[in-house]
């Protein structure tokens, strides 16, 4: 039996995130949210791992009212329990971790699953920084997971090199996307995702000046965009354009 | 009643139950296992004109000449024997014909004698393509039941011709009270001239082969009429009510109603529909479905024939099993998917219809692929890797591209198009479906610049959706993913509701086919044109003039058909009048029309890498090639994508060109 938290992050779908010509910061005001890559791999394998070992997947989600699609993607792979934490609006990993560890606490586990960074942000940080706060080993950039009584044996893939660490649980373990691949769930379980209930918990806003956000911006593009319709011609205008460009 | 008629009347008796016996089991299996319905129709005028061409008058089989032929007349021959047959035993076990003489009576005995011979050069012309010739499409055929059947006919054959020889010599007078007798020589002129051949038997002989023939031919006819249904010759029973009951909807799988039903798909025999079960009865493993399929043809091990025989087996013995054992159905019926039928010969299929448009017993072999499919996906998850990234595009992007669905319209930007996405209240009188391939492809983006000059040359006032379009749910439909397909179809049928959209130029087949013919089950009709009928019908009503090609121009036009615009839609002509229109520089390719060989895209494969055997796309240029064409013509974006990469990946780059119908045109435009 091993009991997994698995830690999902919904984040812009960054295919449709446009960058303001002006301002040159990304515009994701009205950007549909979607699961974050890793995130959905984390849940990948925390179903595949209560497939192997049983026990129980619960999902936690940082997000509001509309982020109950992306429960129900999280159910339909598999997850048994699905909590959204509601009111946390911050993009601070140092808050963050502090607010996913709070509830980590309450539920009993053997392991918490999350994606080693986000697609969106990037930083890293969360893994690192739930596993000081809740006090469990973390074991870094899985590649691979398996459980022996009450010892979490991780592989992490490296470029030449596989390294094997195990720890006792509970413990975190990051994963890396060649972990698995995410399923397409069953039309039978998408459906009785649909009916499942989602607990939402409200918390109040975090408030830390630790670290602030000064700016984002997106480096002004040099593109001369330049259109040679004339393949004829084309070529060596090409080869032109490519040579000034080397000197 | 003598001892002759009493042992005849028994073995017919037994003869003819144990037929009706076996009828009986195949056809509680047909009512009693499957839990789907079909699509069905009462649709008489249609039924009767197929039953008429395709079972009287063996339409479909000339479709390959000399073994249509054959077949024909071992058909007709068959329907004549059987009237004549009927007699034969009248007249042994009542001693006086059932056709007393007259006009009737003169014309099938004079045509069965015909026949007869007919059907021996047929049995050995049979015979020698399956072990002298070696014909391609017969390969893996049961060679003992073809062997066994040929005997039987030959058999039938011989004796008649025995005892008919005979009668002509004048040596049956003392056999009166089982045969008939004393029949004019004009009626049996074959017999005639045979016996004006033979010598006469001394009568001392002409007992000894007089009961011989008589007793081989009466236990041939009854071993022969046991032995039908159990054999592929069950199609003489199945195949005539397979015609006459076919749906007519063959390139559409049945609708699934995602609230009510729980098994999706076609796992087990228990998930095809009655109808499905006459197709797998009608299957006589003729082989013209692999022979045509574009899989097959490429070293793929994907045999429509096989899928189709390999579920007929297992009906075969589970039904047998089931009528043992009713209370435990889940025991009995296991899977097709796997074993017999390999997953990876499921996604081989390109939807082509190639096997459809062959089979002459009207087999709809597509269908029930794609609802295998729909049993991997929706029951298990299971796809090929790049499908399930196409069904995470379609659902995230409502397309197969990972592109921001509010750029779908950026192709027409500066040419001056009306977008409803942005300007909703336009005035329009035809909407232009661009299709996820045109709009998001670069190269495929000239297709629908194209089409968008020629349709404002003509003066037509149409608009696109923009971004409000989206994926018309083909691709996921056809890779089985029913449920996206549904999602799809109701958010455009929405769309459509909400703009009042009647009118629907399209240059893509497989939006054309959907918008056209299934977007009705969502209760939505529109009037939907393909580009080619369209366009064809602006230069014939002279809205757009086309520069005809200098008669001094080495270029060569060929046309490849796409299948479902061709074998779907039946839309052959239109395409091929367009280039006639501007110039009489064209040839066609070895495969074309409703033989037309695949580009390989179809069925959601235009998302799948192709690994096994070569490409069919490949074969098809080198079609292309054989006829020097300088020119291949398409008119769907799938068939350009396929056939301008393999043009590409198979260097002829310099001597050959790509184009879409609304190229060629709008780069001819005066």
């Amino acid at each position: 039996m091993v009991d997994v938290i698995v830690l999902i992050k919904q984040m812009p779908d960054l295919e449709q995130v446009k960058i303001d010509s002006n301002t040159r910061e990304p515009m994701i005001k009205n950007v549909p949210k979607t699961v974050e890559i890793l995130s959905e791999h984390a849940v990948e394998e925390a179903v595949r791992l209560k497939e192997k070992y049983k026990g129980k997947v619960t999902a936690i989600l940082l997000g509001n009212e509309q982020s109950s699609a992306i429960m129900k993607k999280a159910f339909a792979i598999g997850a048994d329990e699905g909590i959204i934490i509601d009111g946390y609006e911050e993009n601070n990993p140092a808050n963050t971790a502090r607010v996913l560890a709070t509830k980590i606490k309450e539920i009993k586990h053997d392991l918490v699953i999350l994606g080693n960074q986000s697609a969106d942000s990037i930083t890293g940080l969360i893994p690192g920084m739930l596993s000081a706060l809740l006090n469990e080993p973390l074991l870094g950039n899985a590649g691979k997971i398996e459980v022996t009584g009450t010892t979490v044996k991780v592989t992490r893939i490296l470029e030449e090199d596989n390294i094997e660490i195990e720890s006792p649980m509970p413990s975190i373990v990051s994963i890396s996307q060649e972990i698995n691949e995410p399923r397409l769930p069953p039309v039978m379980q998408i459906m009785a995702a649909g009916r499942k209930p989602i607990k939402t918990e409200k918390i109040a806003p975090v408030i830390s000046k630790a670290v602030t956000l000064v700016s984002n911006r997106a480096p002004r593009s040099e593109r001369k965009k330049l259109v040679f319709e004339d393949m004829d011609k084309g070529i060596p205008e090409v080869v032109k354009v490519l040579k000034e460009g080397m000197k | 009643m003598n001892l002759v008629s009493v042992l005849v009347l028994a073995g017919i008796l037994i003869a003819v139950f144990a037929f009706f016996y076996k009828l009986y089991e195949i056809l509680w299996d047909a009512i009693k296992i499957p839990l789907k319905k079909p699509r069905m129709k009462l649709d008489l005028g249609r039924r009767i004109y197929i039953l008429i061409r395709n079972v009287f008058l063996q339409g479909k089989l000339f479709k390959d000449p000399f073994a249509g032929i054959m077949h024909a007349l071992m058909f007709w021959g068959f329907i004549v024997f059987g009237a004549y047959s009927i007699d034969f035993f009248y007249v042994t076990i009542f001693a006086h014909q059932l056709f007393s003489p007259g006009i009737l009576s003169d014309i099938i005995f004079f045509t069965v004698n015909i026949f007869a011979g007919i059907v021996i050069a047929d049995v050995i012309y049979a015979a020698v393509r399956r072990w002298g010739l070696k014909i391609k499409r017969y390969q893996g055929f049961n060679g003992f039941e073809a062997a066994f059947i040929l005997v039987l006919i030959g058999l039938l054959m011989l004796t008649y011709f025995v005892m008919s020889v005979l009668d002509m010599q004048g040596l049956l007078a003392g056999y009166t009270f089982v045969v008939r007798s004393g029949a004019p020589h004009y009626l049996e002129p074959i017999s005639y001239a045979l016996a004006s051949i033979i010598p006469k038997a001394p009568s001392s002989y002409v007992y000894y082969i007089f009961w011989s023939a008589f007793w081989i031919h009466a236990l041939d006819f009854m071993v022969f009429l046991i032995y039908i249904p159990r054999s592929k010759h069950l199609h003489l029973f199945a195949a005539p009510f397979n015609v006459l009951f076919s749906t007519g909807t063959q390139a559409r799988p049945l609708p699934i109603d995602f609230e009510k039903e729980t098994r999706f798909g076609a796992t087990d025999i228990r998930d095809f529909t009655w109808k499905d079960y006459f197709d797998f009865y009608s299957c006589t493993e003729c082989g013209r479905c692999t022979d045509n399929c574009p899989a097959n043809m490429t070293g793929k091990t994907l045999s429509p024939r096989d899928i189709i025989w390999d579920i007929r087996e297992t009906v075969m013995a589970q039904g047998k099993e089931y009528r043992k054992n009713r209370d435990n159905p889940d025991e009995v019926f296991k899977t097709v998917i796997g074993d017999p039928i390999l997953e990876k010969d499921l996604w081989s299929c390109t939807t082509c219809m190639a096997c459809v448009e062959q089979c002459p017993v009207m087999i709809d072999h597509v269908p029930k692929i794609i609802d295998m499919r729909r049993s991997l996906v929706l029951n298990q998850g299971k796809a090929p890797k790049e499908s399930l990234d196409l069904f995470r595009n379609i659902e995230s992007y409502a397309s197969p591209y990972a592109i921001d669905p509010s750029t779908r319209g950026d192709w027409a930007e500066n040419l001056d198009v009306v977008n409803l996405s942005k300007n909703p209240d336009a005035n329009y009188d035809v909407l232009y479906w661009v299709g996820c391939v045109a709009s998001y492809d670069r190269r495929n983006q000239d297709i629908a610049k194209s089409v968008t000059k020629i349709l404002k040359k003509a003066g037509v006032n149409f608009a696109i959706l923009g971004s409000m379009e989206k994926c018309t749910g083909d691709p996921a439909r056809r890779t089985g993913n029913e449920y996206l397909a549904d999602m799809m179809i109701k958010q455009n049928v929405e769309t459509f509701k909400e703009k009042k959209i009647h009118k629907v130029i399209t240059a893509c087949p497989h939006c054309f086919n959907s918008l056209k013919n299934e977007y009705k089950e969502y209760g939505v009709e529109l009037e939907v044109y393909h580009h080619s009928e369209y366009i064809n019908r602006l230069i014939s009503d002279k809205k757009i003039s086309v520069k005809a090609l200098t008669s001094d121009s080495s270029e060569k036009y060929t046309y490849h058909d796409s299948c479902y615009l061709g074998r779907y839609n039946k839309i052959y002509d239109a395409p091929r009048e367009i280039i006639g229109s501007f110039t009489e520089n064209f040839e066609e390719m070895e495969k074309n029309k409703s033989k037309a060989l695949c580009c390989g895209a179809g069925g959601g494969r235009l998302w799948m890498q192709e690994t096994e055997g070569t490409m069919v796309s490949h074969k098809r240029i080198e079609m292309a090639d054989k006829i020097n064409a300088s020119t291949v013509v398409t008119a769907c974006p799938y068939c350009m994508t396929m056939l301008d990469d393999a043009r590409k990946t198979t260097n002829r780059e310099d001597k050959m060109n790509i184009q879409d119908l609304s190229e060629v045109i709008a780069k001819r435009l005066e």
